[in-house]
């Protein structure tokens, strides 16, 4: 049996998911720059395969399926970033006070987490979208809802252990104060395991982002957006129309899977798990 | 045994405020928006007086808290309620009428991914460190990240348009459906020897049990991998090894070692299934519970997209919960 | 184990044994198929068997083959016949309906059916109150029997089309086994019509069989109806022979593809379903009549036919449908795409380049299909070739947008209507005429509209019917408080040994004509 660790399989996963990202991030950024015509522009080429002229083909308005691949990254980045940084906002706070006071609030704050976080995600934020009205601004809020439990678990856990850690009752016998315990003692050690949670959630929140956008809860057309012209295409598959569907899938799962990468990475360097 | 009991009636009871919680949550949103579920079905049509009066039947007149109070002493009760549109059916009716459709699916997709998962996981960790090792973490990891709906089409394009071997939506051939027994279709066939039910179910169920199979696999086969890497670096397996004990006895050893834990986290995992069917059931036009919240939301027929959170949420709550027990029956160091 | 693993071979063996056997036996029972069956497949469900609450299309269709109304529609028309009346009177200037009753009206379990049951099943709508009593409600003060085989109605006032709403479902007698006083979504005892229910699954299969009491009898025995999940499906169950006819409703692309197949037949006519465009006028710039005029010029129908429907619709130039009597298409003298002139009048109305006209265009997913986006889509892309006007799409999920619509706040919204009955009434009074067209919430109100198309309901006369609806449509035209865009076409598709399947506006595929050519 070989024991032997491969330290490289964590760096190059790290590496290979920051390559995906940065590429994915610097497409939407430079969007008009990349995309060869216009992502709304409808033309007589009405469903033509891939070619030259069309290098992911042409959808059932004529529109080039490569310009609006290129500019759908921007809704998806837009509507994951805010969504899990605000989730971080909520979660991340709420657990550290949580874990380190804990007594009655810990309790229900406890509960009302512990609730959300064991129902399905995505059915919740499917309610929560589809209840609010298909937006950016209300996708955001209904992803941002679900992983919030996700941190503040992960934050209160930490907190309870380190609450009782050695340099934290040093500490508090000099008399320092509980917040700028919390500031100057807990959250810097929360702080890597959050960013792990971060990236993991991004990934997770990236395939959430593009099923509330394939159900149609997101964008209205003609908003360029992969889970939704994944959606658009659905119809012409079975007469054999590919491309409309191919594309924009496979955009989604690259970026989420760039994010899984980096997080993989990431939870085995700074959780030092026994792997 | 005694402790056991009080251990389930205690979480049995864990499971009241997390419904109360959801259903708040779910209640008020639904009525932020305008629109009701008269209006979406008869706004066009009817004389505004009518309206009122179809309103005034359903209760949607009253102030919100009192609407609120009213159901939920209906909940306590154990009553849904009747869907607010069509027929106006008892909600708890329509649930269970679909309900079978997502078990069924939700049932063959766990039995696909708890196979792929074994057995992509174990071969990682016997061969830890190994490229076969990486290219199962590689797995594990794309595996989580293929977008269902994208995933499941283009199977139905590989395998339902250009080699036109399975069918691509729907539970059964139409007719085919076998007598009414538990509603699962492959079952009640086989119960009632229908086997041409049978053969049609089990076709119409590839393709989405192995679309949501395979993507929740991913998460198993690292669960997997990182229980049985634990178990081998016990002592006992260290102490098996030094007295040269055979690998595939060790091997099996390790198996039943790591295999309770497993189960416990496979719990865990069952909310995701669930929330995974939603897509697929919408991908393969499945008739279950996921297509029934979808279509109601859009009509916002409040009683039955409430009574399909409650119910989803009863349903993950009893599941972890017998996970909890099969946890408890079978390590004997827990006890409560 | 290995004595484990054989065991668990042989119960494997044993079980494929026992299904070969099983499977002959099942296939020798049913060989012989009943010649005379055939089977329908939709996408469409039943929502409920009982007329006292069932309101959608699909349902319609089912009840007009296991009830019947007083009044039809002769099939593969829009004219009105006596069905199981035989006769009619017209008394009080229209106020007063007599139809006198067939006199072996029975229902499918051989009670017979007499002028009470007609009064009984009426006045049951009338308590229950349910989604489409309104069209009971609204126009009948009472009614009933005379005598065992006379109904009288006393109308509220004259209504010019009372007998179109008289072959409607809420009119049709149903059987005593309905709840009197509440509504019976699974009841399948029916009333007086070509079949009979005998076996109903919901969303899955329905079977119906000739009524052996009935006065007509179908061409074929027995109808199955399949429920498939979605058009796909359907359209490759036809192409396998699983179903003879596949109805309501293929997709545009499943269509094109049928076309081309030579194993089966598409039949198309043009459907009572009609697509239009709401302008508000009590928003601004809508409130410009020569803004509205211009929209109506820029708009391209055929356009909109071809790129967004692949064809299976066409271009609809007044609210009233092609196909039904004093339809005119007054659109016609705005022309399809014509960019010249919109230009010219929103020069007049002050907008050019540099100061573009904005408009905010609302649509809604799902409930009009996939192919609603792409409408939106496509009426932006004609609007702004003018090169002045700048196109907004917004959309809401349909509650909202119906509420929204009653609330006036959409500027230019998408909207469709399917008829409740077969009159040129349906297509104008609730748009045009101010109090009826409330919840339209586009403001639009024409003292002239209103008093043609009053005068319009309450007269018996066709030909001056006719003349009014014509008026009342050019200054539809005049007006543009809603831009019509196209009307939709039923397709059928069936196998080449299928015959009898007549379509009309009503969008009712009647079972009893259709007949199967054993080959």
């Amino acid at each position: 049996m070989n024991i032997v660790r491969l330290p490289e399989a964590r760096e190059w996963m790290i590496w290979a998911g920051i390559v995906i990202v940065a590429s994915i991030v610097f497409m939407a950024v430079f969007a008009p720059f990349i995309a060869p015509y216009d992502p709304t522009e409808m033309t007589n080429d009405i469903l033509k395969p891939p070619s030259l002229k069309h290098i992911m083909g042409t959808d059932n308005l004529g529109r080039d399926i490569f310009s609006r691949v290129v500019y759908g990254s921007r809704v998806v980045l837009e509507v994951v970033f805010s969504a899990t940084l605000f989730s971080m906002a909520i979660g991340v706070p709420l657990g550290l006070i949580s874990g380190y006071f804990g007594g009655k609030l810990d309790r229900v704050l406890s509960m009302v987490m512990d609730s959300i976080y064991a129902f399905p995600s995505l059915i919740l934020a499917i309610a929560i979208a589809a209840m609010l009205g298909p937006s950016v601004f209300n996708a955001i809020i209904a992803i941002a809802v679900v992983y919030v439990p996700t941190y503040y678990r992960m934050t209160r856990g930490q907190t309870l252990s380190l609450k009782s850690a050695l340099f934290v009752e040093a500490a508090k016998t000099i008399g320092a104060g509980d917040f700028r315990i919390i500031r100057k003692h807990i959250l810097p050690n929360v702080l890597p395991t959050i960013l792990v949670v971060f990236t993991l959630c991004v990934a997770d929140a990236i395939l959430t982002e593009a099923g509330l956008s394939f159900l149609g809860f997101i964008v209205s057309a003609p908003t360029p957006d992969w889970g939704f012209d994944l959606s658009a295409g659905r119809p012409y598959l079975p007469a054999g129309y590919w491309w409309l569907i191919t594309f924009p899938g496979l955009m989604v799962m690259l970026l989420a899977l760039g994010f899984a990468l980096i997080g993989e990475g990431l939870s085995e360097r700074y959780l030092r798990r026994e792997i | 045994m005694g402790s056991l009991k009080e251990y389930i009636i205690m979480r049995a009871l864990l499971v009241i405020p997390t419904v109360f919680i959801l259903l708040t949550l779910v209640f008020f949103i639904l009525r932020i928006l305008p629109g009701d579920p008269i209006v979406a079905m008869l706004g066009q049509k009817v004389p505004p007086e009518v309206l009122e009066k179809l309103r005034a039947e359903l209760g949607l007149n009253k102030p919100i808290w009192e609407q609120y109070i009213d159901y939920l002493s209906h909940v306590i009760r154990g009553d849904l309620g009747r869907s607010m549109i069509w027929g106006r059916r008892p909600v708890i009716e329509e649930i269970m009428d679909r309900f079978p459709a997502t078990l069924e699916l939700t049932i063959f997709s766990f039995a696909i991914s708890v196979f792929l998962g074994i057995t992509t996981g174990s071969i990682a960790a016997f061969r830890r460190g190994s490229k076969i090792d990486t290219g199962m973490r590689l797995y594990s990891i794309i595996a989580y990240t293929l977008f269902i709906p994208w995933f499941g089409m283009l199977l139905q394009m590989l395998f339902g348009v250009y080699l036109d071997l399975l069918p691509i939506g729907g539970r059964i051939d139409p007719g085919l459906e076998p007598p009414h027994i538990t509603g699962l279709y492959v079952l009640d066939s086989i119960l009632t020897m229908h086997w041409r039910s049978l053969e049609s179910a089990l076709a119409h169920l590839i393709l989405p049990s192995l679309t949501l199979g395979i993507v929740l696999s991913g998460a198993y086969t690292r669960l997997v991998r990182n229980n049985l890497i634990e178990v081998l670096n016990q002592d006992f397996i260290r102490a098996y090894r030094a007295r040269g004990v055979r690998n595939r006895k060790i091997a099996f050893h390790a198996m039943k070692n790591a295999f309770i834990p497993i189960i416990t986290l496979m719990g865990l995992q069952f909310a995701i299934l669930l929330a995974g069917a939603v897509l697929t059931e919408t991908t393969f036009s499945w008739p279950g519970i996921g297509t029934f919240l979808l279509e109601r939301i859009q009509y916002r027929d409040y009683t039955s997209v409430q009574g399909v959170i409650v119910f989803y949420a009863l349903f993950v709550a009893m599941i972890s919960l017998i996970v909890d027990v099969i946890y408890a029956l079978l390590d004997p160091r827990v006890r409560y | 184990m290995p004595d484990k693993r054989l065991s668990v071979l042989l119960l494997a063996l044993a079980l494929i044994l026992a299904g070969c056997a099983a499977e002959k036996k099942v296939s020798e029972k049913t060989t012989p198929k009943p010649s005379k069956e055939i089977v329908i497949g939709v996408t469409d469900k039943i929502t409920e068997l009982d007329p006292a609450n069932a309101y959608d299309f699909y349902t319609w269709e089912v009840l007009n083959n296991i009830m019947g109304g007083l009044m039809r529609y002769k099939p593969g028309t829009t004219q009105l016949e006596p069905y199981l009346a035989e006769s009619y009177e017209i008394k009080n200037n229209g106020t007063v309906y007599i139809f006198h009753l067939r006199k072996d009206l029975k229902f499918a379990d051989g009670t017979p059916c007499t002028a009470y049951d007609v009064v009984r099943s009426i006045k049951r709508v009338m308590k229950i109150q349910g989604d489409p009593s309104w069209l009971v409600t609204d126009f009948v003060k009472d009614v009933k029997a005379l005598d065992k085989y006379t109904v009288e109605f006393d109308l509220k006032k004259p209504v010019s089309y009372f007998l179109a709403l008289v072959a409607t479902p809420p009119y049709f007698p149903v059987s005593p086994k309905y709840d009197p006083d509440k509504i019976d979504p699974d009841q399948t005892a029916g009333g007086v019509g070509p079949y009979r229910i005998v076996k109903w699954v919901r969303d899955q299969e329905l079977i119906l069989e000739a009524n052996p009491y009935f006065f007509e009898k179908p061409k074929t025995d027995r109808i199955v109806i399949r429920f498939y999940k979605d058009a796909t499906t359907l359209r490759l169950a036809l192409q396998r022979g699983d179903v003879d006819i596949a109805w309501r409703t293929l997709s545009p692309v499943d269509i094109m593809t049928l076309k081309k197949d030579p194993n089966v037949k598409v039949y198309e006519v043009p459907g009572a379903f009609i697509r239009y465009l709401v302008l508000n006028l009590n928003m601004s710039p809508t409130n410009n009549k020569l803004v509205r005029q211009a929209i109506a010029y820029a708009i391209n129908r055929t356009d909109i036919a071809e790129r967004v429907y692949m064809g299976t619709v066409e271009p609809l130039y007044s609210l009233i449908p092609k196909g039904m009597w004093s339809h005119l298409d007054v659109f016609k003298k705005y022309g399809d795409g014509n960019i010249e002139k919109a230009r010219e009048l929103l020069k007049k109305a002050g907008y050019d380049e540099h100061h573009k006209l904005k408009l905010v265009l609302w649509w809604t997913p799902t409930h009009y299909g996939d192919t609603e986006k792409d409408l939106a889509q496509v009426i932006k892309e004609q609007l702004e070739k003018t090169g002045v006007i700048e196109v907004q799409l917004k959309s809401a999920e349909w509650s909202t947008f119906v509420d929204y619509e009653r609330k006036g706040v959409m500027m230019m919204s998408l909207l469709g209507w399917y008829p409740d009955y077969l009159d040129p009434d349906d297509y104008m009074t609730p748009f045009l005429k101010s109090g009826s067209n409330k919840w339209l919430g586009n403001g639009y109100s024409n003292p002239k509209m209103d008093e043609i198309l009053e005068k319009a309901a309450t007269t018996t006369d066709i030909k001056e019917r006719t003349k009014l609806y014509e008026e009342a449509q050019k200054i539809l035209a005049e007006d543009v408080p809603i831009i019509p865009l196209v009307q939709g076409k039923l397709f059928v598709v069936a196998k080449k040994n299928i015959k009898g399947i007549e379509l009309d506006p009503t969008m009712i595929l009647r079972y009893w004509t259709l007949e199967k050519i054993e080959q």
